[in-house]
């Protein structure tokens, strides 16, 4: 682009020859300093790196909601999502609601394996007939058929698996403070299988057991359950089917609240809303003091290269072209080095995945990112640029 | 003795020097300032919040919760609780009964009074001799106690600035009847919402026989070994006992954690940027005394003396942008409220965080200037001053 303005302001050439004139003089003008390049090309790529991880949260939290399935419902307690608990009784009517592909009673309870902070989140389901479908869970056909066979068998959770070293066949003991009929607080599941989980807000460690012996064998709150998941036929019904769930029992002691896992998500990030303002700030900062130092470090390459640019001069490059090596030569090594940090970006977030949930690097971002490299470069190269190109040929070989 | 003489002539001569290059000495002061503000200010939530969970933590106060990591949601007997009441060590109030608190608490929901989000607040019930723990702690600035067995709520003031329908007199549905507010109390130094009403009217509201955990304050703080045995080797209680500070720090030791991360990985990556920002301009001031260098090494200056002035400027230079960006985390984000997650409370840049800021602008200063120093005590004399 800049090398075709270029051109028509000289009107002498053809493109190919400047182009073939100029690239040699950008790629000089870069190396003609090696340590000082790769200081600026480190440092820019550096902050790129952070502005690409903090926006990368931003964005990629928004994206999580986004994907976040809208066509599954879940029906709890108006007065709490988990707290309270409904009655199994709910079940047939919300069956029988027009819409509803498929209902599943959902109860959920915590546990310990070995030591208090090996913390494993139970779900206990009733394994009905298609019951996955109302389920984030990706669970193999053989597991499935196992799962419902076996009264104490446990569907768990990849990450869980891998955490505890737990294998199929194992009889896994676990703590929990709800207590079964017999007064322990001890529990124990047989693996049967695994599972993958494609919801971010879902729990990292946490294994699936059967509704029906848990309810049979725990001490209290028998026949009722936390939450019904709900598998609508066609995603656009979602809200007319949550609204004719509710109305089922509006103006009961149990009245309830139903909402789709991508409603939950977005009342998950509103509670993050204040890190919005952090990020930016911090983004801000850095691109302040990266401004400056990149703006620093090109006016001091072309004090040094004064007599350079005046002997470009008298062999008859404009003004312009002078104005135009100069930018481009910022603009090069500014992009180059904060593509580099956003790769390196995208390379490390995994990393940081496994603190903060929902990280991600859409393209939005890295689009983002190089605009604000180009802006860098133009805002820290304007004014040595100009001051090359105001070079007075005289006087700046006068110097030497 | 010389070496002394020669480094303090260089140093003299660097930072008098120091106004010619002074975009090269900005550009290392913004770059540590950014570093140092970024790196405080993000620490200071963690010291917020930890100032604010453990603000109100008493050595004598102990909370017992059921086996089961369930803290302070566990589920705790109706007998149990009572059976409590008789360990030792317990302090009792005037007319001799046992200070033992029994809790039971249950998430409702709020709406947030600017924006009308929907947010989950903790209803917490609990006895009367909640009350006359540390008493001097809570104090009502409006209304009155609660009467047990009727449905009466008295919510603490962040909870009337923060949630619409906290105003005094305003009826609240919780489980499908009113309940009225009839007080505003503050709490020490929290700023959370907390809404407190009687353990059992809630528990027979909810249909539950089970305390969620148990307060007790001890007649001396020594005394907790003596209680936690008492609890411990009693059969019928499936109980423990945590000090009130172990039970909290425990509470939010993940949040710190993740807030801790979130500052040291951010802070790193700055002051790895500002760093390399701060070896380009320092290699560009000493590629600038080349000749004022080779000449002082012509007439017997050492190279020991260069590297040691050249470091000492460089962290003369960080030094200034360390004070400069704890200040201004401090002018900008000290006591700002913020609420992260659901917990309320204010950033503290503290003393502590702000030395922390200065360790960090030595340790750049340092690892900055190493590599200019190395190369100008290495300047070739001849060369150097052959050269224009």
């Amino acid at each position: 682009m800049l090398v075709c303005r270029s051109t028509e302001a000289g009107g002498r050439e053809s493109v190919g020859g400047l182009r073939m004139r100029f690239l040699p003089l950008i790629w000089s003008g870069i190396w003609r300093k090696p340590g000082r390049t790769v200081l600026i090309f480190l440092q820019v790529s550096v902050a790129f790196a952070l502005f690409g991880v903090l926006q990368g949260l931003k964005t990629g939290v928004q994206h999580a909601v986004d994907a976040a399935r809208a066509d599954l419902l879940l029906v709890h307690s108006r007065l709490s999502l988990i707290m309270e608990g409904l009655p199994m009784g709910l079940l047939e009517p919300i069956r029988s609601v027009a819409g509803v592909r498929v209902a599943i009673p959902v109860e959920l309870f915590g546990g310990y394996y070995q030591k208090p902070e090996q913390g494993v989140g139970i779900v206990a389901v009733t394994p009905d007939k298609d019951w996955t479908a109302a389920f984030t869970f990706t669970i193999a056909p053989g597991y499935l058929a196992a799962f419902a066979r076996s009264r104490t068998g446990a569907l768990v959770r990849d990450l869980a698996a891998e955490k505890y070293g737990w294998k199929i066949g194992d009889h896994i003991p676990l703590k929990s403070n709800t207590l079964q009929k017999n007064g322990s607080n001890d529990w124990a599941f047989d693996v049967v299988g695994t599972f993958a989980d494609s919801d971010v807000g879902g729990g990292r460690y946490i294994i699936l057991i059967n509704l029906p012996y848990y309810d049979e064998a725990r001490a209290t709150g028998k026949g009722t359950v936390n939450h019904f998941n709900v598998a609508v036929t066609d995603p656009k019904l979602a809200v007319p089917v949550a609204d004719a769930i509710d109305r089922l029992s509006a103006n009961s002691s149990h009245e309830t609240k139903t909402e789709s896992l991508r409603e939950l998500a977005q009342l998950n990030v509103q509670q993050i809303g204040d890190f919005d303002f952090l990020i930016h700030a911090i983004v801000g900062a850095v691109l302040a003091a990266l401004l400056f130092a990149t703006a620093t470090m090109m006016m001091q390459s072309i004090r040094e290269r004064t007599p350079e640019l005046a002997v470009l001069k008298t062999l008859g490059f404009s003004d312009r072209a002078v104005f135009l090596l100069v930018l481009a030569e910022a603009l090069t090594l500014c992009v180059a080095a904060a593509a580099f940090g956003l790769a390196l970006a995208t390379l490390t977030l995994p990393l940081a995945a496994r603190f903060v949930l929902g990280l991600s690097m859409p393209a939005i971002t890295v689009a983002i990112g190089l605009g604000c490299a180009v802006l860098v470069a133009l805002v820290s190269a304007a004014v040595p640029a100009a001051l090359a190109a105001r070079l007075r040929i005289v006087s700046a070989l006068a110097q030497r | 003795m010389t070496f002394t003489r020669q480094f303090i002539a260089l140093l003299r001569m660097n930072l008098g020097g120091l106004t010619d290059r002074l975009g090269a000495v900005l550009a290392i002061l913004m770059g540590v300032t950014c570093t140092v503000g970024v790196l405080v200010s993000m620490l200071a939530m963690g010291t917020g919040l930890h100032s604010q969970v453990l603000g109100d933590v008493h050595d004598d106060i102990v909370v017992v919760t059921s086996h089961g990591g369930g803290g302070f949601q566990g589920s705790i007997p109706r007998e149990e609780a009572n059976a409590v009441r008789d360990l030792p060590g317990i302090a009792r109030s005037k007319d001799g009964e046992p200070l033992v608190g029994l809790a039971f608490a249950v998430p409702v929901e709020a709406r947030r009074r600017v924006t009308g989000r929907r947010v989950f607040f903790e209803l917490a019930g609990s006895t009367m001799t909640f009350m006359l723990m540390h008493p001097e702690e809570m104090h009502f600035t409006e209304g009155r106690m609660y009467r047990p067995g009727l449905h009466e709520l008295i919510a603490s003031n962040p909870c009337v600035r923060q949630f619409a329908g906290f105003e005094l007199g305003a009826r609240r549905e919780v489980r499908g009847s009113d309940w009225t507010v009839v007080g505003h109390f503050d709490q020490g130094h929290n700023m959370q919402c907390v809404v407190v009403t009687d353990a059992d009217t809630l528990m027979t509201t909810f249909g539950s026989n089970t305390y969620s955990h148990i307060s007790v304050q001890l007649a001396l703080p020594a005394d907790f070994d003596v209680f936690r045995k008492a609890l411990e080797s009693n059969p019928a209680l499936h109980l423990e006992a945590k000090h009130q500070r172990d039970m909290l720090e425990e509470n939010f030791k993940q949040f710190n954690a993740l807030l801790r991360f979130a500052a040291y990985f951010v802070g790193s990556i700055i002051a790895l940027g500002a760093t390399l920002g701060a070896v380009n301009s320092l290699y560009s001031i000493v590629d600038a005394r080349r000749r004022e260098l080779a000449t002082l090494r012509a007439i017997g200056f050492g190279g020991a003396a260069i590297v040691a002035a050249l470091l000492c400027e460089s962290v003369l230079l960080a030094l200034p942008g360390a004070l400069l960006g704890s200040g201004l985390a401090w002018l900008f984000f000290h006591r700002m409220a913020v609420s992260p997650f659901g917990y309320n409370f204010e950033l503290e840049v503290t003393a502590g965080l702000a030395a922390i800021g200065i360790a960090w602008a030595l340790a750049m200063g340092l690892i900055g200037g190493l590599l200019p120093a190395l190369r100008a005590a290495r300047v070739p004399v001849t060369t150097a001053l052959r050269a224009t």
